[in-house]
């Protein structure tokens, strides 16, 4: 049942592609696959192109994919092994859901961090203390890991 | 644009033209690999916990005698032991389902599909199906993409088709009881019937936002209480479900709280869905479930 599913994203995907991302296999597996996110325009990641890794567990949908990023990012909810701290990959997953809203919902923490629930403490500490140094490192991140 | 470095090679000095750290942060990555982040050990601490309760409850158990309720409660309070007692006058057995979040939609889908079996009801099929018809215009004006729902769907239709007799598919109670019990089967039917009630919440968001208080927008219900596989139903669900449906539902509580009228007041509650509420007849819900804080079970009228 799961690459039924699988199958099917991948053709929703290719028939309408969200426009700041795109997604599919790496090879022959289908369970595996790697995504690209433009960083949006409104954000200190403009510009930059970021890497994704999406592995799908055997029993998707009811399980959610495994979303990491592979591109370094200064995000108060993305640590340093591209672990992502978002509700959707967690308790809040549903069969309803579907790759392309988990990526949107990416795009969405990029623009807007979720500095209460952090996934690294100090950045999440600056992100709302100092947030002009924030935008001022996440931009220097982006030029120098996300833009090739 | 450089493409990504797939399988980093740990150890190894990378020039990787001033990106610093990258390359102890990715070996420590592939050494970590997904269990680093602490949801996830959250995660893997909660479905350790409910494969404990899995061994000891099947996700739809076998029809026991009420008095295996009475059991349970000897030392419990007078207030308890009193109203078991009343359920027992009314009632014969008890099925108990799983307690992981999902009992509501696995007792009433038991429970739906037993009476159908045992009544053979073609017209009920019948009536059903048109809901569930109606149910997928719903969500598809809703904007939920078809593949998202249709498996779901189709696998209780095929369900259903499975239950008149007659018919090389057709089903005893042995094998509905099996077949309710197989997580390839059963989740689906509990995510089909999550996709239903969130759809009619959704598609009534008027009526059902009053109900919802502190819990947020009705997009955020659906979306954290509704959707996701294990989140716990209430009241708000089971009229949503008994309303797209059409199908009553008696819900009996056995909890501590005592009412005005004395300890002989009816302490359950009907839900009949709007369809059937003009009419004078008295609506008699073939679904009775047993209501416990945070659990659902079916009952069996005597």
């Amino acid at each position: 049942m799961a690459s039924k599913r699988i199958q099917k994203e991948l053709q929703d995907l290719q028939r309408d592609p969200p426009t700041s991302c795109s997604a599919g296999p790496v090879g022959e597996d289908l369970f595996h696959w790697q995504a690209t996110i433009m960083g949006p325009s409104d954000s200190p990641y403009s510009g930059g192109v970021f890497f994704v890794m999406i592995h799908f567990p055997p029993d998707y949908p009811f399980k959610p994919p495994k979303v990491n990023f592979q591109t370094r990012v200064y995000h108060p909810n993305i640590n340093s092994n591209g672990s992502i701290c978002l509700d959707i990959l967690k308790e809040q997953w549903s069969p309803a859901l579907t790759i392309s809203k988990v990526l949107l919902s990416i795009c969405s923490l990029l623009t807007d961090p979720n500095p209460d629930d952090p996934l690294v403490p100090e950045i999440a500490h600056i992100y709302k203390n100092q947030r002009s140094r924030y935008e001022e490192t996440a931009r220097a991140w982006t030029q120098k890991y996300a833009m090739g | 644009m450089q493409p990504p470095v797939a399988e980093p090679v740990v150890g190894e000095a990378v020039d990787d033209g001033g990106v610093g750290s990258s390359g102890l942060a990715e070996a420590e990555f592939d050494k970590a690999g997904w269990g680093s982040c602490g949801d996830d050990a959250i995660m893997q601490q909660e479905a350790s916990i409910m494969a404990s309760e899995a061994e000891r409850v099947p996700l739809v158990g076998f029809k026991e005698p009420l008095s295996s309720l009475e059991a349970e409660y000897e030392s419990g309070s007078p207030i308890l032991l009193n109203k078991i007692k009343m359920l027992g006058e009314k009632y014969a057995n008890i099925r108990r389902t799983r307690g992981d979040g999902n009992c509501f939609f696995r007792s009433f889908m038991f429970s739906y599909l037993e009476h159908v079996l045992e009544t053979q009801d073609e017209v009920e099929i019948n009536r059903i199906s048109g809901n569930i018809e109606q149910c997928k215009k719903t969500l598809q004006s809703l904007g939920y993409a078809d593949f998202t729902f249709e498996d779901f769907f189709s696998l209780f239709m095929e369900l259903l088709d499975n239950v008149p007799r007659g018919k090389e598919t057709s089903i005893s109670l042995e094998e509905l009881e099996s077949r309710c019990r197989d997580p390839l089967v059963s989740d689906y039917v509990v995510m089909f019937f999550r996709f239903i009630t969130a759809g009619e919440i959704r598609n009534r968001a008027e009526f059902f936002e009053p109900f919802l208080f502190d819990m947020g927008s009705v997009d955020q219900f659906c979306k954290s209480s509704v959707e996701p596989m294990g989140a716990e139903s209430d009241h708000i669900h089971i009229t949503a479900i008994s309303d797209a449906l059409g199908v009553p539902v008696r819900v009996e509580y056995l909890d501590r709280s005592s009412c005005d009228m004395g300890p002989q007041c009816a302490n359950h509650h009907d839900f009949i869905p709007s369809v059937c509420q003009p009419s004078n007849d008295t609506v008699n819900p073939f679904i009775t479930l047993l209501y416990r804080p945070g659990h659902y079970d079916i009952l069996y009228p005597k």
